[in-house]
């Protein structure tokens, strides 16, 4: 199909599809935006209309005021408030209960170009469903209807198609494949708008929840899910908007994941079989079957999700030491496996993932954790028929009749088959409700322009703008031109020497992006999880533009959804709980971002329940995480614990959260980029995390130091003070450590000169430097011949060639071109506690 | 001077050669007494010494980094890599910069000659001794009455003999 495109077309239509993702990307928060500044009112209440001959007053009239006594449409051109439909507009009613105009028109204005640009480009699905949104929402502009949550909802849903169509798009250059579920889309915004009309010409009143609940027996796309158990009104809203979402690409690609999945969770279980496998089999085996129930939960598969949880339980119990009432489940678990296998084929195949004999396997995992009778633990294989036979799915119901129209998707085959896209398959950890970290999507929070650059380029310019350095140092310390009078070439030196610098400074803030980009991400998730949770949240956000490197932003991504769906899953509580806490029913995330200490501080704070220290203390306990009754921890320290992995003290585990895998998440990724983790929590108050992370993984401020002929670098972050010991100040401990003193502490001296193997110019500590270096509340003297001065250094890996290399962190390139080492003080510090630990 | 001259146009014909033409083509250098040859394939650029910072904790054979216009690229002698005696470096000796999967590393040798072309026929199997060294020869290239030593670079660099520290 693609191959009558030409190179050019391909390059434009891939410039649509970077465009339209930042579209969308500032869409999103937007229609959310737009959804909560619409707010139920009335209008006399809100006026403080005294008019007593207005039929409205004292009245809630589902019919908005400016299509009743207004003067919008059919309206009376009563209302005292205005006298033309442009008041109506401008009125505090309309912005309030219909939405503020301006965000409307942004919304219109940004479908209103990927209207465009899509019908240029014959992307005829995209272009239809851009403009079903654009038609709903000038019904909405121009006060015909009036806008409610349902609204909302279908606009992030076409956000949701639209995301999908492009990925399509970049791959295939055509939208071929989404005719189906475009014209599902397409259909659902027009019966929208047409409801809202009718219910504003029937004056009826119809909420949003019947309208939704009317619609879902005429599009057929992959959700024929029914969810019997999971009642309550909101999770079904919130269902039903995922499922919408569910796309036949997104199923191909569940299907894919899902089968890695259960192949590899199938290896350790094989493993298991003959003799039981080491923890990190186990964890790994758990972390398998949790991200594929997330998945399966995500898209509603709810037998698969059950029994894949059930399965999860029981690993939980065999990581945590139980016993089990079979002392090797392996089988029991292979043979669930081949069923949600079996299942996955089916999913795959265009059903429904059910699985028929679900509660015998169930028992069987029950009886496995000891919960049921005796009687299905005695003999879990003889009562069940063997793997193969066992599945018996319910026959899929005919294919939905989107299936058989022109090309939904070329059906999927196998579930191994290879991709057919380039994309990557999303993170398996990852929620399943986490927007993909599109590349270079960040957009500030200001308007500005941008230009899209390959990070290649970009790092090739850094480096050469490295070496000009080098080379103008060069130049100007030439040894040709020493002791010659050459007062204009010096002049003309000194001018490129000041350009070089700046040029360097700018070069080094490139790669710095604001976070709002990924701020802005945040608000999908809060808003999808809120209702999901049933819970009312607020996100707030506060210091987006914010810059730190482009690569920490993506590293903190996952942390930060996790912590954010920690916050409303376990953080806040129900309105109703909120309510008789006295707290208002809506609960607040804060989201913020700033400068500190040469450090980006991103927290994540939440006015919820607060973290509970009895609780986590009592699990620790349970765990044998920590000795004694912990009376002596700090809140600190018992906080803290709350990252390791496995750690939960969720009384049930949702498929959202709970099972104590997320925050592991968090403290790896952060670990990774050299960040901290604070947690401070005020029961009933809430719970405020503090990512501490470095500016930039490419720049720091740093000393250089000599030790005879040899330089290196110690990162100025690490150094609180640097001096010159006399030698009363120095103290030799029988075992020959030296410790300095400093004031009322004293401090073990590390000889650097030791450490690298090198000969120093002195080896009297007097005659040298010491560099009080501090970690984490450790501190040790470093011994260096002299400081040779301060400056910010490029931070290059050592080569991986090379691989990790003790004490050292990195290195750089000095002005004369010469590499210089940086030290791992962090490493420096441990090296010389296990020295100790060993010697004693 | 003339050093420079040499290097350059050895660059400058490295450069020349795409995939096709780097077939049979071997990089010879001498080191103590023998020549030696790896194959162009896997060598980007060929500079003279310069300064080179050591790495603490590093088998012996690696000499420490270099800054190859800002890219930081390890360097390894590949006497000591032989077990040959050292011997300090002058103005002939040359780094080698060889990419291999995509790491790159520079090997320290006395001297650069040429490219030269050895077609398949002309080199031998690596002989059968039981010296440690010989794990790296991949076959004996003849041209005329000279014998070039014909080296795997592969395994010139991660033969794990010495297993690396960080690939534990």
């Amino acid at each position: 199909m693609s191959n009558d495109i030409s190179s050019d077309q391909i390059e434009i239509i891939l410039e649509f599809v970077q465009e339209s993702r930042d579209m969308i990307d500032q869409l999103e928060p937007i229609i959310i935006e737009l959804g909560q500044s619409c707010q139920k009112g009335d209008c006399w209440d809100i006026l403080g209309c005294q008019n007593a001959d207005c039929h409205r007053q004292g009245h809630s009239l589902s019919l908005p005021c400016w299509l009743d006594t207004g003067y919008i449409g059919n309206g009376k051109q009563t209302c005292p408030h205005g006298s033309s439909e442009q008041d109506c507009k401008k009125c505090a009613i309309f912005q309030k209960t219909n939405g503020n105009i301006e965000t409307i028109n942004a919304i219109f204005r940004l479908f209103h170009s990927m209207k465009g640009s899509a019908g240029f480009l014959d992307l005829v699905h995209l272009a239809a469903v851009a403009h079903a949104a654009e038609s709903l929402l000038d019904l909405v502009r121009s006060g015909k209807i009036q806008m409610d949550a349902s609204h909302v909802d279908l606009l992030c849903q076409s956000c949701d198609f639209a995301k999908e169509a492009l990925e399509l798009v970049e791959s295939e250059y055509n939208d071929q494949a989404t005719a189906a579920i475009a014209m599902d889309v397409t259909a659902r915004l027009k019966r929208a708008a047409e409801e809202a009309l009718e219910r504003v010409n029937q004056v009826e009143p119809v909420t949003a929840a019947t309208v939704t609940e009317s619609e879902p027996e005429t599009y057929s796309p992959p959700r024929q899910e029914p969810e019997p158990e999971d009642a309550g009104a909101p999770k079904d809203a919130a269902m039903q908007c995922f499922e919408l979402e569910i796309t036949p690409e997104m199923v191909e690609r569940f299907t894919q994941e899902a089968d890695e999945l259960l192949q590899s969770a199938e290896q350790g279980l094989l493993q298991w079989t003959e003799a039981k496998p080491g923890p990190d089999v186990i964890a790994s085996l758990f972390r398998n079957i949790h991200s594929f129930k997330g998945n399966c939960g995500f898209f509603g598969y709810s037998d698969l999700e059950r029994l894949s949880h059930q399965m999860e339980s029981v690993l939980d119990l065999v990581k945590s030491g139980k016993e089990l009432a079979n002392p090797n489940p392996a089988d029991t678990l292979l043979i669930c496996l081949d069923v949600l296998r079996v299942a996955v084929a089916d999913v795959s195949d265009g059903g429904n993932g059910k699985i028929a004999t679900l509660t015998t396997y169930q028992q069987q995992l029950d009886a496995l954790m000891g919960v049921q009778a005796k009687a299905g633990a005695v003999m879990p294989r003889a009562a069940v028929p063997p793997a193969p036979v066992a599945p018996p799915i319910v026959p899929s119901q005919p294919k939905p009749a989107a299936k058989d129209q022109p090309a939904p998707e070329p059906v999927k085959t196998q579930p191994p088959a290879a991709p057919t896209k380039p994309a990557a398959p999303k993170p398996a950890s990852v929620a399943p409700l986490a927007p993909p970290a599109a590349a270079g999507s960040a957009k500030a929070a200001t308007k500005r322009q941008d230009l899209r650059v390959d990070l290649d380029k970009l790092d090739q310019l850094i480096n050469l703008i490295g070496e000009m350095v080098i080379a103008e140092n060069m130049l100007i310390h030439n040894p040709d031109i020493v002791g010659l009078e050459l007062e204009n070439f010096h002049k003309a030196g000194q001018q490129m020497s000041k350009l070089v610098r700046e040029l360097q400074e700018i070069a080094m803030t490139i790669r710095m992006i604001p976070v709002s980009g990924l701020f802005r991400r945040m608000i999908r998730l809060v808003h999808d999880l809120s209702l999901k949770a049933g819970k009312k949240v607020e996100l707030v956000l506060s210091g987006e533009d914010t810059e730190v490197d482009k690569t920490v932003i993506e590293t903190i991504t996952d942390p930060l959804v996790h912590l954010i769906r920690n916050s409303l899953d376990h953080g806040l509580e129900p309105p109703a709980e909120r309510l008789q806490a006295g707290k208002p029913e809506k609960g607040v995330v804060r989201l913020s971002a700033r400068h500190e200490e040469g450090q980006v501080w991103i927290a994540i704070e939440d006015d919820g329940r607060g973290l509970n220290r009895d609780k986590i203390l009592a699990k620790a306990i349970s765990r044998g995480m920590i000795e004694g009754d912990g009376s002596d921890l700090s809140d600190k320290a018992i906080y803290s614990l709350i990252f390791q992995a496995g750690f939960s003290t969720a009384d049930t585990i949702t498929d959202v959260s709970g099972r104590g895998v997320g925050m592991d998440v968090v403290k790896q990724n952060i670990e990774k980029i050299k960040g901290k983790i604070e947690v401070t929590s005020k029961p009933g108050k809430g719970t405020r995390m503090i990512l501490r992370i470095p500016l930039t993984l490419g720049i720091i401020d740093g000393m250089m130091v000599r030790v005879g002929d040899t330089k290196c670098i110690v990162p100025t972050l690490t150094i609180r003070e640097a001096f010159r010991p006399v030698d009363e100040a120095i103290t030799i401990t029988p075992d020959g450590q030296e410790l300095a003193r400093v004031r009322e502490n004293f401090y073990p001296v590390i000889r650097l000169h030791e450490v690298l193997a090198k000969e120093p110019q002195s080896h009297e500590l007097s005659e040298g430097i010491l560099i009080l270096l501090d970690y984490q509340d450790k501190g040790i003297c470093l011994f260096v011949d002299e400081i040779l001065g301060q400056q910010q250094t490029v931070i290059k890996g050592l080569s991986d060639y090379i691989g990790n290399v003790r004490w050292v962190s990195g290195c750089t390139i000095l002005g004369d071109g010469e590499v210089c080492l940086i030290l791992d003080v962090g490493h420096l510090v441990e090296m010389f506690d296990m020295k100790e630990a060993l010697g004693a | 001077m003339a050093e420079n001259k040499i290097l350059n146009d050895l660059n400058t014909s490295l450069a020349g050669e795409n995939e096709d033409t780097q077939k049979g083509k071997f990089l010879t250098f001498h080191l103590a007494k023998e020549d030696y040859g790896i194959e162009i394939r896997y060598v980007t650029e060929i500079i003279g010494i310069q300064k080179i910072t050591e790495v603490p904790d590093m088998p012996a054979f690696v000499k420490g980094v270099i800054n190859l216009r800002g890219k930081v690229v390890p360097v390894m002698d590949v006497r000591t890599r032989f077990g040959m005696p050292t011997r300090d470096y002058d103005d002939r000796t040359c780094i080698i910069v060889v990419d291999v999967d995509d790491k790159s590393v520079g090997l320290v040798v006395d001297k650069v000659n040429e490219v030269a072309d050895i077609p398949d026929h002309q080199i031998e199997p690596p002989p059968r001794t039981n010296r440690e060294s010989t794990r790296y020869i991949q076959g004996l290239g003849k041209i005329g009455n000279e014998v070039k030593i014909l080296l795997n670079v592969q395994r010139l660099l991660f033969s794990d003999e010495l297993t690396m520290p960080g690939e534990m």
